[in-house]
This record gives structure tokens, sequence and C-alpha cells, in this order.
């Protein structure tokens, strides 16, 4: 643990992280083709900051996203999901935490054949609040504006109304995490800035943590945290200020 | 989790209408699968079940032909006195010769001959359980006379009471019509007249004809008394006779229908090509729907799998293929069900054969297209299982 904003969290384990890292390795590949991609990664993150992660392509930030999201099994090192353990998890015991998690990604990945409200529903249906499944859906999207689209289906909806459904879909059940992979690349600057915002706005009164890969360096102002990672290492862990000074 | 609560977005269904013509399209291929099926299936029982048609109707519980009319097409006839020995056997009833003959038939129409079965008998003797052919003994009585069935090819013509044209170039007045169909003996459809016109036109045929008598006899139909028993009959007669002829029951697994049923069954190769093109039916039917359901989860690669990154199950997904297959199932087969209906019907009155739609029929063809379903879903759903959250970020 080397960055000075991560020693400041650096407590045997307080409730109030959201996700707990320590040396972490990970590696593609088995036996000849084993290759790591992941070296020593430790990192805390704490309860409703939001977290942007940037670096290089081929450097491993969608990697650790992956593996923070449960989407991979992981074999060397500790990783702490809301205070949960993944590392050594299988594929099934995986599929719970996921649930705990909102997954935003670079492609909105709507079905085309369901309405807004639909997309939104299926993952209330993941909970047990079956019956008012609909109220949900439909106070969710009047938090992002789309209170007039919520029987729309995604074609009649403009890329971003479709990514505000995404996120809505991501954040209808409450998660304590939001995982978001480069959430404005195929957008324009305008409704970029309009959904990143709007994420922003509806983490800060959930107070949930947000960890957000990003090439874009328009929206690097919304992070409270900077974490670059090079070759698979964590570089530099700052707030957007000195970032934006170094580099 | 419940997988199929009404409460639920009904995924399978809105992923499979959500384009129609798509949909129409699926639909379409799965209904043209189970119409293969009914076509090959039923020419298959088509041409089995008209082969014992005239067989059925044969009014007697034990039958006498010649040793050698192994099936409905040799023909052999056997010595009638044999009948009059049968009569005095206990439990016998009654014992009726029936004559058959193939005969040439003008159609009266374009003057072009025709094959076809003529079934004569002592008008006497209620031979045929055929009460439309009972009704209308009366007018078999006068000379040159027969019934005509309606349900004979198009080839011999109009098929009306009233008609005149020539059997065995000799002239017939039609009388009266029935309905039986035609079978590979039959030729192109049959006609029933009295055993004295039967002479009229096959007793002096001709040096390369085989000349017919009332000494011989084709099938004899013997009627039991009601307490008897037919295999105990059979035996008891078979015993006594001589040689030259088979005594046979007329139902049961060793009875004549049976035996005619089993004769077209294994020495033809109805059976082994229609249950192949069932059969690859069935294989085109799968790959069919598999194309149609891979086609949706490749479609839908990233949105299962965001699916699965949200935290649901293969099995949800599993669920999701099933249910698409089984709509394209139940969805796919009535039309399927209605077309091959119509169809059946113009093939009937095209051939003359006998096809028959039976509930049986269609709820094994029914099953059959669910399970055809069942492994198209089954062979998809291993690229839903492939399917890897973590492939849908970044990559």
């Amino acid at each position: 643990m080397v960055s000075p904003a991560a020693e400041i969290s650096t407590t045997p384990f307080a409730p109030e992280l959201a996700i707990k890292i320590e040396h972490l390795n990970f590696y593609f590949g088995e036996g000849e083709l084993k290759k790591q991609v992941l070296f020593d990664i430790s990192l805390d993150l704490p309860q409703g900051q939001i977290v942007i992660l940037t670096g290089p392509s081929g450097s491993g930030k969608t990697t650790l996203l992956t593996l923070i999201g449960a989407l991979r099994t992981l074999k060397e090192g500790s990783l702490q999901v809301l205070g949960q353990e993944v590392v050594g998890l299988s594929n099934r015991a995986l599929i719970p935490i996921r649930r705990n998690i909102g997954f935003i990604f670079q492609a909105h990945n709507l079905f085309e054949s369901l309405t807004a409200s639909q997309n939104v529903e299926m993952s209330v249906e993941l909970t047990s609040h079956l019956s008012d499944k609909q109220q949900r859906a439909a106070d969710m999207l009047s938090k992002l504006g789309l209170g007039d689209r919520i029987h729309y289906k995604p074609n009649a909806l403009s890329g971003g109304q479709k990514q505000r459904v995404a996120i809505a879909r991501a954040m209808v059940n409450h998660p304590k995490i939001i995982l978001a992979d480069e959430p404005t690349a195929a957008l324009d600057k305008a409704s970029g800035r309009d959904v990143v915002n709007l994420m922003r706005h509806l983490c800060e009164t959930e107070g949930t943590t947000v960890l957000m890969v990003t090439h874009d360096n328009r929206i690097l102002d919304v992070a409270d945290r900077i974490i670059n990672l090079v070759d698979g290492r964590l570089e530099s862990d700052s707030n957007p200020e000195t970032y934006k000074q170094s580099h | 989790m419940a997988f199929f609560s009404f409460k639920r977005v009904p995924l399978a269904w809105l992923n499979l209408t959500h384009d129609r013509k798509k949909f129409a399209t699926s639909l379409g291929g799965v209904a043209f699968a189970v119409l293969l099926m009914f076509v090959f299936t039923g020419f298959m029982n088509a041409l089995y079940d008209s082969q014992v048609q005239v067989l059925n109707r044969l009014n007697g519980e034990v039958i006498v032909i010649n040793r050698l009319k192994n099936n409905m097409f040799v023909p052999r006839s056997f010595a009638r006195r044999r009948l009059y020995q049968v009569r005095a056997f206990d439990g016998v009833a009654d014992a009726y010769p029936l004559y058959i003959s193939d005969g040439n038939w003008k159609n009266p129409e374009t003057k072009k001959s025709f094959a076809v079965r003529t079934l004569a008998f002592n008008l006497g003797d209620p031979v045929l359980d055929m009460p439309e052919v009972n009704e209308q003994i009366s007018a078999l009585q006068l000379p040159n006379t027969a019934l005509i069935d309606t349900r004979a090819r198009a080839e011999i013509g109009p098929t009306d009471a009233g008609i005149v044209s020539e059997l065995a170039e000799r002239e017939l007045k039609i009388v009266g019509t029935f309905e039986l169909g035609t079978d590979f003996a039959a030729g192109n459809g049959n006609l029933i007249m009295s055993d004295i016109n039967f002479l009229r036109y096959f007793a002096n045929r001709g040096p390369e004809e085989v000349n017919r008598s009332f000494a011989t006899a084709d099938v004899g139909v013997v009627k039991l008394t009601a307490d008897a028993s037919p295999e105990k009959v059979v035996t008891a007669l078979q015993q006594a006779l001589p040689n030259d002829v088979l005594v046979l029951t007329k139902e049961g697994p060793n009875g004549f229908v049976n035996r005619e049923r089993t004769y077209w069954q294994e020495n033809t190769s109805i059976g082994f090509v229609f249950t192949l093109l069932t059969t690859m039916s069935f294989f085109v039917g799968i790959i069919l729907v598999y194309q149609i359901l891979y086609t949706d989860v490749a479609d839908h690669w990233a949105e299962y799998a965001t699916l699965k990154a949200m935290g649901y199950s293969n099995l949800y997904l599993l669920g999701v293929v099933l249910q698409e297959s089984i709509f394209l199932s139940v969805l796919g087969f009535i039309p399927g069900c209605i077309i091959s209906y119509l169809l059946y019907t113009g093939a009937a009155n095209a051939t003359g054969l006998f096809f028959q739609m039976t509930s049986e029929r269609v709820v094994n063809l029914f099953l059959a297209t669910f399970v055809m379903c069942l492994v198209s879903g089954a062979i998809a759903v291993r690229k839903v299982q492939a399917t890897d959250p973590a492939e849908v970020f970044g990559g």
C-alpha cells in the first residue's frame, strides 16, 4: 500500500467498506499460455464513493471490474465485496453476489422486445418484490427523467435514453455497488454528461459506491477519486484535481 | 425462483413474437415440418388402411380361401363345394361365396379402359356388411347391372347411378353407388353385382383370360352361430377340410384382416420408405427449430449475458429457450395440422385411398413435434450456457 489516499482507509476491516482488495493476482489462460494480467492489487473502496478507474488499453481495468462484479472465479489474494469473500468461490456461488451489484455497460444491452419498464422489471424479478415491480420500475425510470417513456420499446428511444433505462435497470434494486464500463462511450457529449450527472445524483442520495471504467476525460470531474491502472499494477490513486495536473 | 410465474415478464414469448415477420417464418418452418410428417405417415397409413377395407366389410367371423392366396392380389380361387362341407360343421350358421374378378371398365366420357375389381355374390346372401349395398339389392336383380364405388379414382369417369358403359367389353348399367375406396388389388375402383351377372361378364372371356364359373369362389365368408368360438371352428374346419383351402378367423392377430395388412407391411417397402421419410422430416424439423432458437440466442447474446451478470442463473435462461421451443411446437403444430387435414381430404379424393386423421395419430405426431422442438431447444441451450457474462464488458 503506497498511495496516500488508500492509506486513509487502511483499517483492518471497516463495515463502511464496500470493496476491500488485498494482494489480488489474476491470470488468463492455463499452463504454457498462462499470462498474469493483474499484479498484487490492494485497494479499499469506502461506501458512497464514486471512483473512476482509468488507464491505457490492456491495462486490466475491465478485468478488475469483472472480478469485483463476481463474473470470474478467483484463486489468489483476497477480494471482499460488501464483506463477503469472493476468492475461491465457484461459478454457482458467485451468482447471489452479483445480485447485490448493478451493472452498466458500454452498450445498453436492453431487450428490443421488452418495453423500458419490462427491461427494468427483469431486474426487480431477481428480488421478491414481484407484486409491485411495475411501480418500482416506473419510479426509477421517472427519477431518470423517463417518466413519459415507460412503455416505449428501446427502438423508440434515443441513445441517451436507452442508457438511462440501462441505469434504471442497474439501480432499481438499490444495489450498494454500481459497476460501470465506459457508460458514456456510445453517447455524444451532452447526453454523456447528462447520464453521468444523473448517476452521480442518484448515488449520492442512496450512498451507492460507483466504480466506473472510462477513457472519457470529459467526465473525470464527477469522481471523488481516480485510480490509474497501468500494465496490471496500480499506478496512482488521487483526486480529480491532482490527476488532471499530473496527466 | 419460480420460472413460470405469471407475474414475470414473459421474456420467451416476447422475444419470439417481437419480430412479427420472423415469428411468422418460424411458425411456417415448424408447420412445414409437421406437414411433411403428416403427409408421409398419412400415405403410409392410407396404403395399409386401404388394403383391408374390403376385408373389414365381410359379414362373417371365419374366412375360407385358397391356400395359395396369400394376399388379395393373388387371383386364386377354391372349390365352392368346400363351403358346402363347411356348412355341416357345428357352430356354422351359413357360408357364402364371394366372387372377385378384374375387368376393364370403359370410362363413358373418354372411352378409355381402366382395370376395376368386381365383387359378386348371390343376392340372397348377406356377404357384405354394407347397409347402402344391402338396400340396393333389388336393383341388382336385373341383367347387366352393377353398383359403382363413388370413391373410385377419377380416371374411370363419373360414378353416378344411371350411367351406361362397358365392363369386359359388355354393356353394363350402373343402378346405384356405394362408398369403399381403392387399394392395390382393386386397381382403379370397385363394382358390385349379382353372381348371375358376374357369370355374364366373366364366364367366357376368351382364351387368354380365366373363365369363371360357380364351381370356384374367391373368398368364403362363414357366418357362425352366436355361441360359437371362431378359433375352435377354425381349428375344426382346418383339420377336416383338405389342405387346398386355408381357414382363418376374420379378426384377431392371426386373422385374415391382419394377415393382409402384415403382408403389405412386410413384403413392400412402403413401411420402410415412409418411415424413413417421416424420420427425415423429423430431423429437418429439429434443424429448422434449432436455427430459429440459435438465431434468437445469438442475436440477443449480449442481453442474455447481461441477465447472467445481473444474477440470473443458467437454469432461468434454459427455461427461456425451452419455453420458446414449446411455443413453437404448439403454435406451429396447429397450422401444420389444419393444412395436413385439407391435404388428406384432397389426397383421398384424388387417389381413392383411405386417409384417416385419427385422434391417436394426431396426438402421436403432436408428441413427435413436441420432442422435435425440445431436442432443438436442448441443443440451442448449450449456446446460452456457454455465454460468459464477463465478456459483455469492454471486449
